[in-house]
């Protein structure tokens, strides 16, 4: 019955997740902006507690976690910084949709030889000009948030594909997501490796991503919001703290909120995952309201602070951003519409709001 | 983490299902056409006794108590909540029952009060209401300020003033008021007392005029010198001293709150569910801008009602729930509301015929904005919590 304890591993884990993240990514962001990568002491530490390959087998060193654990995580690595956490999680948002496509073979044959600093990539065709022809993958991918690529998986419609090679990546500005590079990735006739089939397991896989990304970005808009809120009780206008204007105070509110509902709503997609049950409207749905909270969240946390912060001595901006980068990946938001809104029409009768109704 | 429902839930889901099809929307299509509350020897109020529906919590005077019945889960309590209110809100505030003081009754009632307000609401013979009389003319948001006074006049009280909006007031065999003992000293003065149906000086009922839920009526009456004796204040005299009064109060709306979200998620749901059906009749399925609306409206609703059994599920381990409470009640409104509008916005000109469900659902919905706190109040509420904003 409903129950949102996420257990003591769990919370072990996210206690673990956060003070790492305090520690090691909110202190240096700026410089892992600029140096487009993370340190070798961060990503030791990283190593160390075990957040690497968090849904990895553990013949693969990983630990074998679901999608529960993997968006608890995301959200305090985004609320400190989600271009790290990108650069850190090397296999990423692969290893769930692998599993999703084809087990925990697919994983182990994909993802056994990434080295230590290396990156799996997910790019979902929605947000590339890419054509399949001759078991090759020919075109270009306009953004990537890395700079170097071990492996690429692609979901398509009704198909998956994998290559580890025959592609360049040329570096870009990047708008955000700094911390994990950012390049153009141009595929000349790559070799697929891997190739998987079937709609079902497609859907599986991209609500697996969905809920990788959008858990970032949750984890960002939380932190933009706690930044901004404590920011308005230290700053004085018209002889009070900012927040005590029943404007701020309500914007702040209606943020937190915003954040709350899509917490629960990407925990609610996770679950049903984890359940085995079918998930990709939910999901989807999940990835959109995330996504519509950071339209309004990204801009407000900025908004708080005023010409603050609009200058790059508060995390603020880079959170506008950032948000702005996660929400743009994976077809974005109109794509994940598109799916939630299928997937609703696909159900005859009245509409099912929880996962309690199977 | 489980955001599974269990079998025992489902159960009493499935049987609010059943009765709201065959009971409750029919009788609340009745009064939204008749203009009018139900009246109190309706045959429908009739059924519901005959069911076993309105008995109080309360199980019966030290000593003598009844056998506990399974205790609802305020989650259960909750899910049940949206599905009456998806048949009808409005007929659930009219069902017989002690209703919303029954919570302040049962904390700090005394055991004589129980025994005499609530023993006719163990076994209804007939269908019989109360109610909690607290909103007046100049004082609805601001509950510190009503005015309605109490005057302690020998062995008794003596109430003067008027309240408005109170639901059930005029069939109700009891109304608890609050009242202010000093209309200066603003919440610690203020008390609740039971004024039994009949007492002189207790009259003027009125029953409003309501843009929805039509089904119960909210009245107002006057207190004209109504004598109560001093057994009639609740807790009893000992409580004089403590602020018990406004904080019961307060205690008894912020328990409803999660209660109305669950309302609204209800009214909401009925209005997708009727707004989904309509464009699929119409064809309308395969426009986009259909679509989206109808998915967007899905996944808000999903997340109003996550939100309401947050709170409720704090509840259920006494975990403290007051911004979750009221998140859930800000929020739930304003989106309920945002459904039914949908739904109206693909009725088109058919709307304005006044003759379609989601068109008495968009009258119904806007006061779970409004009762038991407005949104406004509920972010004041939020805001309290999160940066301190003074009061
Ligand atoms: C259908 C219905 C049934 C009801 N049933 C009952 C009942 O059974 N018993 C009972 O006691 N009452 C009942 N009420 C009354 C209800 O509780 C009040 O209407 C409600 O509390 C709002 O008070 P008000 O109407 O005086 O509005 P006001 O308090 O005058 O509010 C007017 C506007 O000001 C805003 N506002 C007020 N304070 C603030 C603030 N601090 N910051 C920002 N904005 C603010 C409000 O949000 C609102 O938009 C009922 C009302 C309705 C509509």
């Amino acid at each position: 019955m409903f129950d949102l304890d996420p257990g003591e591993e769990l919370a072990l884990l996210v206690e673990t997740t956060r003070s790492f993240a305090a520690e090691r990514l909110t202190p240096s962001l700026r410089e892992a902006e600029a140096a487009r990568c993370v340190s070798p002491a961060t990503r030791a530490a990283f190593e160390q507690i075990g957040l690497r390959g968090l849904e990895l087998p553990e013949a693969l060193g990983g630990v074998g976690l679901g999608p529960v654990a993997r968006v608890l995580v995301n959200e305090e690595l985004g609320a400190a910084d989600p271009g790290a956490a990108l650069a850190l999680d090397g296999p990423g948002p692969v290893a769930g949709a692998l599993s999703a496509l084809g087990g925990e073979e697919a994983v182990t044959q994909a993802l056994a030889s990434l080295p230590e600093d290396g990156r799996a990539l997910l790019v979902d065709l929605a947000d590339a000009k890419l054509q399949v022809e001759g078991g090759h993958l020919q075109g270009v991918v306009p953004w990537v948030p890395a700079e170097r690529a071990d492996v690429v998986l692609v979901l398509g419609e009704e198909a998956a594909w994998l290559t580890t090679g025959g592609y360049r990546l040329e570096p870009l500005r990047g708008a955000g997501l700094r911390a994990a590079g950012s390049a153009e990735l141009v595929f000349e006739k790559a070799p697929v490796v891997a190739r998987f089939e079937g709609r079902a397991a497609v859907e599986q896989a991209r609500a697996s991503a969905r809920l990788y990304v959008g858990s970032l970005l949750l984890g960002v808009l939380r932190g933009a919001c706690d930044f901004s809120r404590e920011y308005a009780l230290q700053r004085q206008a018209f002889g009070r703290p900012i927040a005590h204007h029943q404007a701020l105070a309500f914007l702040i509110t209606d943020m937190r909120m915003a954040v709350d509902g899509a917490r629960l709503l990407l925990h609610d997609a996770a679950w049903r995952i984890e359940a085995g049950l079918s998930a990709a409207g939910e999901t989807a749905g999940a990835f959109a309201q995330t996504i519509e909270a950071a339209a309004t969240i990204g801009p407000a946390g900025v908004q708080i602070l005023g010409g603050h912060g609009f200058m790059q001595d508060y995390p603020v901006e880079k959170a506008m951003r950032e948000a702005r980068a996660l929400s743009s990946w994976l077809g974005g938001l109109d794509a994940a519409r598109e799916d939630a809104g299928r997937a609703l029409l696909a159900h005859a009768g009245p509409v099912p709001l929880s996962a309690g109704e199977r | 983490m489980d955001f599974g429902i269990d079998a025992a839930t489902r159960v009493l889901l499935e049987r609010a299902r059943e009765i709201g099809e065959r009971e409750v929307r029919p009788a609340g299509l009745e009064a939204d056409r008749m203009g009018a509350p139900l009246p109190p020897d309706h045959s429908y109020f009739k059924r519901c006794i005959e069911r076993g529906e309105g008995r109080t919590r309360w199980r019966g005077p030290v000593g003598r108590e009844r056998p506990a019945g399974p205790r609802r889960t305020t989650v259960q309590t909750l899910l049940v909540a949206e599905e009456y209110a998806y048949w009808d809100r409005g007929i659930g505030v009219a069902n017989p029952g002690v209703g919303l003081p029954e919570g302040n009754v049962l904390a700090i009632g005394t055991e004589e009060q129980k025994e005499h307000f609530l023993t006719p609401f163990l076994e209804l013979d007939r269908p019989r209401w109360a109610c909690f009389g607290m909103t007046e003319p100049g004082a609805g948001s601001d509950a510190a300020a009503i005015r309605t006074h109490a005057r302690k006049d020998g062995d008794g009280w003596v109430l003067n003033g008027g309240k408005c909006f109170i639901g059930n007031a005029s069939r109700a065999d009891w109304i608890l008021v609050q009242a202010t003992l000093d209309p200066t000293k603003g919440r610690a003065a203020q008390r609740a007392f039971f004024v039994e149906q009949g007492t002189p000086g207790l009259g003027g009922f009125k029953i409003e005029k309501k843009m929805g839920l039509k089904a119960y009526e909210s009245t107002s009456f006057s207190l004209e010198d109504c004598r109560v004796p001093a057994s009639h204040l609740l807790g009893g005299e000992q409580r004089d001293t403590s602020r018990a009064g406004f904080s019961t109060a307060m205690r008894t709306f912020n328990a409803g709150r999660p209660v109305i979200a669950a309302n609204a998620v209800g009214i909401g749901r009925a209005a997708l569910d009727e707004a989904l059906r309509f464009a699929r009749d119409e064809d309308r399925l395969g426009d986009p801008r259909v679509r989206d609306r109808l998915e967007a409206m899905t996944r808000k609703l999903r997340m109003a009602r996550l939100l309401c059994l947050r709170a409720g599920w704090l509840a259920d381990r006494e975990q403290p729930n007051i911004v979750e409470a009221s998140m859930s009640k800000a929020m739930a409104a304003s989106l309920g509301q945002e459904a039914t509008t949908l739904g109206m916005e693909l009725l088109g000109s058919r709307a304005a015929r006044g003759d379609h469900l989601i068109e008495k659902l968009y009258r119904d919905v806007k006061a779970m904005d409004i009762v038991e706190g407005t949104g406004q109040v509920q972010r004041v509420i939020i805001a309290r919590q999160l940066v301190q904003l003074p009061r």
